[in-house]
């Protein structure tokens, strides 16, 4: 099917009045649930997850990503407006957005960010348009020894680019594999790591553990420090950006949305790795440098457009190789599976009401976004300052029925209380989640591949070399490996990474 | 050795490995051109030790950052509550479910006052959860649990 005719198909899939409406439905909750302070998307997606079961697979995917950029939109609202970033990519954009809200221009850095968003969001939905067709026809002759070195360098670049020491990275990662070696091994059947529970021979779900690392965890983190949070939100003007504005934010978003884009794809990099260089490039090439940190609105629309753009392409792997590129879309996949859908090459050929539906609904849901929150601003501004001790009761209520409705079993809600400790744990030992919840979803796959690769090979490990798509991506994965140790490269790392504690 | 962040994630991780690695062997290990279900599991649990026991070493040279002091409270109340919550969802049903999550939940923080708001809050928070998951998203939870049937409700 070409272009043409998909997008075709995907307008009258993502226009049916329901599809519609869920579209809306789900950024509308994502939003909502997103600006809340101290819930990321992935804490979003799994509170909200049920609302998406009763539903036709497409509805549920199409609601899924409205949710997903609904919430990260929501995420920047806050960082603007509170100075409290909801994950580690809206961390750049506290850094000028809320000392632009402090000299009473919170409303033009909020419509820097949607405009920028939006622009980067059609930008990023048409490279899908022409990249994901391309990528997909190319992944069917992909072999077992490419998959696996993808899957490498999506765990590497993931270690790299977590906050803290590579070692702590690279042992979450490890604890990743071991937990989503769980289960019955699909090879030989042969039950794994259940201790003869009955309830472990299918794994560890996916969406369970992720609940309870990232969202019980954060609400035990925050009780901590329950006396020291500080609400104070800035309040929101005139939300037109002036002339000067225009001119000072259109070449960042476009160089923003160029590096969202390309980064975006990169296994394991996504969203923050976009945000982080794009606000360096803006810095860089500035001619007034001193300005950033201060309140520069290239600061806001640069970051923003990227984070956005990196928000849409990092769909193309995982919708088109099933390789979740971050801990979010491994979630997405998770969900996905709950829905009887395994993502890969296949989909477009198999599924295409649901991938063009899917893509076409984006670039609506980015569209709603625009027209939705900049009327609104002043509803989620209210929704923020809502105290925490009437927050957290209801958040932890929301995901302990949404764990529970996953399948239906008491043991899912049990594992959740336990993951929510081993988070908090986690985090108070300064170890960052993100690798585990994505090593748990590609171990296995790392695994299988592996597996494949060495029986066809009788297990001369030299197959990964020969290939030459293969020994390309073991190299840039090697090469990341190795920037850490230059001591520029390390500087860069810490300054930008340690502030998205 | 005094307890620092890099002691007790290195001994999480070496305790755990040991633990994997000894649950593995039982597997059959195969060889690399047909591995059998032990192979990999026995590979990642021993990189796993190895990584503790690298993050042990590592913190006998790093200046030990200062654990602070740890609210215990809702760290065991919270858990706690979800667990309750599992325990009641099939045996109460929903509603009783979530009015107990909320208040256990709620008790927590250093701002709650038992008192008839909170409690009038949580009973329309719980009715509210009923409505929205049970009959308008119609997810099978009971309104009323096997327990309670059995009592003639």
């Amino acid at each position: 099917m070409d272009i043409f005719n998909g997008l075709l198909l995907g307008f009258s899939t993502a226009t049916t009045l329901s599809n519609f409406a869920y579209c809306f439905a789900g950024v509308l909750l994502g939003t909502a649930v997103g600006v809340l302070p101290g819930l990321g998307p992935i804490a979003t997606i799994s509170m909200l997850l049920p609302f998406t079961f009763g539903l036709p697979v497409d509805t549920a995917l199409i609601m899924l990503a409205g949710i997903f950029y609904g919430s990260q939109y929501g995420g920047s609202t806050t960082a603007i407006l509170m100075n409290l970033p909801g994950e580690a990519s809206s961390v750049v954009t506290t850094l000028d957005g809320h000392q632009m809200a402090k000299q009473g221009k919170a409303g033009r850095a909020l419509a820097a960010a949607a405009i920028g968003s939006f622009f980067a969001g059609t930008v990023g939905t048409l490279f899908i348009v022409i990249a994901a067709p391309l990528l997909a026809s190319l992944a069917l002759t992909f072999g077992p020894a490419e998959y696996f070195s993808l899957i490498m360098l999506g765990l590497i670049t993931s270690m790299v680019l977590t906050s803290g020491s590579l070692l702590t990275a690279f042992g979450m990662a490890l604890f990743g594999i071991v937990l989503g070696m769980i289960g019955t091994d699909i090879n030989t059947g042969a039950a794994r790591y259940t201790f003869g529970s009955p309830y472990l021979l299918d794994g560890l779900d996916f969406v369970v553990v992720a609940t309870g690392i990232f969202g019980l965890g954060d609400v035990l983190m925050n009780l901590e420090n329950e006396r020291s949070r500080v609400v104070g939100v800035a309040p929101v003007s005139s939300l037109f950006p002036t002339a000067e504005d225009w001119r000072r934010m259109s070449a960042p978003i476009l160089r923003g949305t160029g590096i969202g884009v390309l980064l975006g794809v990169l296994p394991g990099a996504g969203v923050l790795l976009a945000s982080f260089s794009a606000y360096a490039l803006e810095k860089k090439i500035s001619k007034h440098p001193e300005q950033f940190g201060k309140g520069a609105i290239e600061g806001v629309a640069a970051p923003e457009a990227a984070n956005n753009a990196a928000a849409q392409t990092c769909f193309i792997p995982m919708l088109t190789l099933g390789l979740p590129g971050t801990a979010t879309m491994a979630l997405m996949i998770g969900a996905l599976v709950v829905q009887g859908v395994q993502p890969g090459p296949e989909i477009l050929s198999q599924q295409p009401a649901l991938f063009w539906g899917l893509v076409v609904s984006m670039w609506l849901g980015n569209l709603m976004l625009l027209f939705l929150n900049l009327p609104l601003v002043g509803m989620w501004a209210k929704l923020i300052s809502v105290p925490y001790h009437f927050l957290f009761p209801t958040i932890c209520v929301f995901m302990a029925i949404g764990v529970y409705s996953i399948n239906n079993s008491v043991f899912d809600v049990y594992m959740m209380a336990l993951f929510g400790v081993l988070g908090y744990f986690f985090k108070r030992m300064g170890a960052e989640p993100a690798p585990l919840i994505l090593a748990m979803i590609l171990g296995p796959m790392a695994e299988e591949y592996l597996r494949r690769t060495l029986l066809i090979s009788h297990g001369d490990a030299s197959v990964f070399f020969t290939s030459p798509l293969s020994l390309g991506t073991l190299v840039v994965a090697a090469l990341l490996l190795l920037s850490i140790v230059s001591p520029r490269f390390r500087k860069v790392r810490e300054e930008g990474l340690q502030e998205a504690d | 050795m005094k307890l620092s962040q890099d002691v007790l994630l290195g001994l999480f991780f070496v305790v755990f490995g040991v633990v994997s690695v000894s649950v593995a062997m039982s597997y059959p290990f195969g060889t690399s051109g047909r591995m059998g279900p032990g192979y990999f599991p026995v590979i990642i649990s021993s990189l796993l030790v190895l990584t503790g026991l690298l993050v042990l070493f590592r913190s006998q040279f790093v200046q030990p950052e200062m654990l602070p002091a740890i609210r215990w409270k809702p760290l065991f109340l919270i858990p706690g509550a979800v667990v309750i919550f599992g325990l009641a969802v099939e045996t109460l049903g929903l509603p009783l479910a979530v009015l107990l999550l909320t208040i256990l939940t709620a008790a927590t923080s250093i701002k709650f006052q038992i008192g008839w708001k909170a409690v009038a809050g949580s009973l329309a928070f719980a009715a509210l959860c009923s409505v929205v998951f049970i009959e308008l998203l119609g997810l099978p939870i009971p309104i009323v649990g096997s327990w309670l049937r059995v009592l003639g409700f």
